[in-house]
């Protein structure tokens, strides 16, 4: 089976293009190191592997060679010629990302001859570049701005004497979120690059040879892919831009904070560009440990819901039974009277998949204080056995980025491409280049790589556990050396829940047993939202459904939107009170709105997938007289005569640290053990299961709208719109 | 800054500005307060500012004791010194009604100081 496209398995594989993590090399892995070899970059010395390219050995040493096709985590393309550099004893000058070192090579990369090659590269791609900069909107980070001021030749020979005009290039439709202005583009094919290898997707090529080529998908088609929005920023010219950002501002101009995503459970980290107080585009920032440089579509592209549906003033149910708008006393004298009249037991907290640590625990601790224990999150999981107990019963415990090292992948009722895009697509990055397999047990989904199906029964995983399977998946489990078990935390939530994740422990732990490197961490759950794993560290129960029984008479809503909890089940008289920032399914049924900050608008903590704690930054300001969510509670907690003891963000930092130290070590993350622990506490539970796996989130369609940013996002709409219309096509 | 530099501008004798002792800048204050004390009547005639004596009185007692603190000779001189220029200013009517009631601030709100206000005023 041929994973890679047919170019990069041609293409010459240097050892050190696998991102050079020291942290994740484990114990069988070391290999005995080749005999360096020397080479002089500008006559300064290096030692480098052989098969490193003079390009990476210059890097080496500081010197930077400019390049357009080159990107380091695609395969390498070698026809921009931008890099060429003069070798000595080479009567040509050659390219510095192609070709790999020789033992004593001597490469120029500032003598006459390369700076002439540079030159006449350069004018050769002006040639056909049109002088669209003041209109374009890569103008100010663009590749090709910056290297031809800084490489190319001072004046043009360009006269179109003929007045025949510069190539031009129909533009493509490739849907909603990416703006083609194929004329400005100069054939680095980084962008079919990154589609066939990193988002799986082989729709882009080129047709026509010399000035005829062109780059794009054959027929008109959209670019049907949930990493879509990594080629605008992987396009060094302004050919591929942002639809929904375009013409709206210059690099120059927009602040830059830095910040986490919250709408898939991984916290990619991201870079918020803002102007006049709005957010108007979210770039991907690079954290090799999470998401590398690339950034899932919903995290890049939601944006534009955080400026609609907005809760912009505290709202109070008045006597017709609409929201009306108040002033912040009165609705929080109203929502402390309630809190106050409510007895303990009838008190409820329900936290949502945006809301942060800080509030997380401001709100527990309110509850607490008022004599209650009923906070939980709209997610379920099993309480039974170990519960939330063990941490790392609930977390993923391989980590992001050792995915990679990992040599099979076992899927268990999770669409991880939908779910966590970015570390489907490490997985699949892994499938490609580390002969990763990859085995599913749930719905036949696409995950853009091949993969054994073994069926979507959960009685397979309990077959697989108790060794009693004689599926192929079952045999290459028991041959791997490093296997990873993910199973998607939607499917705790029926009643085979505590079941299922005892018997995918006690597999987890007998894969476990057989390994020779014992650091090596098989079990993971993938949990689906942001807030979740925060929210079981500070010790909230995970499920509504026992608490509703209890016919709570006042529920507290942080953010609560994910429709778990609904007027028909709550009590007539139930006061509900909404904590949030959109007005989406919480608010609807609330008496009481209380207006929150979005991630963009506060800074706070969440903690992802893995137990990393991460924290965004304030970007903008919250609108109208929306407070950060903590300080409402903190206000609301005063009015009720329960002071909570902390008055800044510090203080509730150090009762944050109180609870678990691990919620304020940012960038962190804690190895966790305790699984041989967790599968004996659970050996009760393992009861036959019979149900089917399913996941909500099958299609591309339904990934772009799952929380209140993005249902309330105008984009996110229309890349619904445009899939379903690209299904309904031929092609 | 060489050392002996430094020794030199930490033993620098300086020049006074008025007063050479503690007690003749003592004098010098209580002289100006007295003179404040004795015009009060007049200003409030002159000015038509709706306070009274008594409490033009309080307020200058309270702007006085609110430099209590400060020991340097000096700069006790040259608040003294403000101090009378401020008083020949109302004296010879230079100053508008305005000028006199800023010593009130009848328009300055507190500043919230707890959570609660703070969180209610929307500067929290």
């Amino acid at each position: 089976m041929l994973r890679q496209p047919l170019s990069r398995a041609l293409a010459l594989t240097s050892p050190v293009r696998a991102a050079p993590l020291t942290a994740r090399r484990f114990a069988d892995q070391v290999q005995a190191q080749p005999e360096k070899v020397e080479v002089f970059i500008d006559d300064q010395p290096v030692h480098v592997v052989p098969g490193t390219t003079v390009l990476q050995a210059a890097a080496q040493v500081g010197v930077e060679i400019p390049r357009f096709c080159y990107h380091e985590r695609l395969a390498v393309a070698g026809n921009c010629r931008m890099c060429l550099v003069e070798v000595e004893k080479s009567p040509k000058p050659v390219a510095a990302c192609a070709m790999p070192v020789m033992k004593g090579m001597r490469v120029k990369t500032n003598s006459d001859l390369t700076r002439k090659a540079r030159e006449g590269v350069m004018e050769f791609l002006l040639v056909n570049h049109p002088l669209d900069c003041p209109i374009c909107d890569q103008g100010g980070e663009c590749d090709l701005q910056d290297q031809s001021m800084a490489f190319g030749s001072d004046k043009s020979r360009f006269t179109d004497i003929h007045f025949s005009g510069k190539r031009a290039v129909e533009d493509k439709d490739v849907g909603p979120l990416i703006k083609t202005i194929m004329t400005r583009c100069i054939h680095c094919t980084r962008c079919i690059r990154f589609a066939s290898e990193v988002a799986g997707v082989d729709d882009f090529g080129t047709t026509g040879r010399g000035t005829d080529m062109q780059v794009g998908t054959y027929v008109e088609k959209m670019f049907l892919s949930e990493l879509s929005g990594n080629i605008i920023d992987l396009c060094p010219v302004g050919a591929l831009t942002s639809k929904p950002y375009s013409f709206a501002a210059r690099p120059w101009e927009t602040r830059r904070v830095d910040s986490v995503d919250v709408l898939d459970p991984l916290g990619s980290n991201i870079v918020v560009a803002t102007r006049t107080n709005e957010v108007l585009r979210i770039l991907p920032r690079t954290n090799e440990e999470i998401n590398e440089e690339w950034l899932a579509d919903k995290s890049r592209f939601a944006c534009d819901g955080l400026k609609r549906q907005r809760l912009v003033s505290p709202m109070l149910v008045d006597s017709r039974g609409n929201l009306t708008p108040v002033d912040w006393e009165d609705a929080i004298v109203a929502t402390a009277r309630a809190l106050r009249d409510c007895p303990p037991d009838k008190l409820l907290a329900v936290a949502g998949d945006l809301a942060d640590a800080e509030s997380l625990v401001a709100l527990k601790d309110l509850v607490n204080k008022l004599g209650s224990e009923n906070t939980c999150t709209e997610q379920y999981f099993p309480l039974e056995g170990a519960g939330i107990d063990l941490r790392s019963s609930y977390l993923l415990n391989t980590k992001i980025a050792n995915v990679e090292d990992a040599d099979f992948v076992l899927l268990i009722g999770t669409n991880v491409r939908f779910e966590a895009p970015l570390l489907n697509a490490r997985i699949r990055k892994s499938f490609i280049h580390k002969e990763t397999d990859v085995a599913l047990v749930g719905p036949k989904v696409d995950l853009t790589y091949e993969y054994m199906h073994a069926g979507d029964s959960a009685s397979i995983v309990k077959d697989l556990a108790t060794g009693t399977s004689s599926h192929a998946v079952a045999r290459r489990l028991e041959q791997a050396k490093r296997p990873v078990v993910i199973l998607g935390a939607e499917q705790l939530r029926g009643p085979e829940g505590a079941a299922l994740l005892a018997y995918t422990q006690q597999l987890a732990l007998k894969l476990h047993d057989k390994l020779a490197d014992k650091s090596w961490k098989v079990l993971n759950v993938l949990q689906r939202t942001a807030s979740q794993v925060a929210a079981l560290d500070i010790g909230y129960k995970p499920g509504v459904g026992g608490a509703l029984q209890g016919g709570p008479r006042v529920v507290y809503l942080l953010g609560a939107d994910s429709g778990v909890v609904t007027r028909e089940a709550l009590p007539k008289d139930a006061f509900v009170i909404y904590q949030g920032h959109h007005g989406d399914v919480g608010a609807q049924i609330a008496d009481v709105v209380l207006p929150g900050a979005a991630y963009t608008e506060k800074r706070a903590t969440y903690v992802n997938a893995e137990g990393r704690a991460q924290q965004t930054l304030l970007a903008v300001s919250p609108p109208g007289k929306a407070r950060d969510d903590w300080k409402i509670i903190r206000a609301l907690s005063e009015v009720v005569g329960e002071r909570l003891p902390y008055d800044n963000l510090d203080e509730v930092r150090a009762r944050m640290s109180e609870i678990s130290p691990a919620l304020v070590a940012y960038g962190d993350v804690q190895d966790n053990n305790y699984f041989a622990q967790a599968t004996a506490l659970a050996q009760s539970l393992q009861k036959p299961l019979s149900g089917k796996l399913d996941v909500k989130l099958k299609q591309l369609e339904d990934y772009f709208m799952t929380d209140p940013i993005s249902r309330a996002s105008p984009t996110m709409a229309k890349c619904i719109q445009a899939v379903i219309k690209q299904k309904q096509s031929p092609y | 800054m060489s050392a002996r530099q430094a020794i030199k501008v930490g033993t620098k004798t300086v020049k006074p500005v008025l007063s050479s002792s503690h007690a003749e800048a003592r004098n010098r204050v209580l002289s100006l307060y007295k003179a404040w004390y004795r015009q009060i009547p007049y200003i409030v005639k002159d000015y038509d500012i709706p306070k009274s004596e008594a409490q033009c009185r309080e307020k200058l007692k309270e702007l006085f004791i609110k430099n209590k603190h400060v020991t340097d000779i000096r700069v006790i001189d040259m608040l003294v010194i403000k101090g009378q220029m401020e008083l020949k200013e109302s004296v010879n009517i230079w100053k508008q009604k305005g000028h006199i009631m800023a010593y009130f601030k009848p328009t300055e709100e507190p500043k919230p100081k707890n959570f609660l206000s703070k969180f209610f005023s929307g500067n929290e």
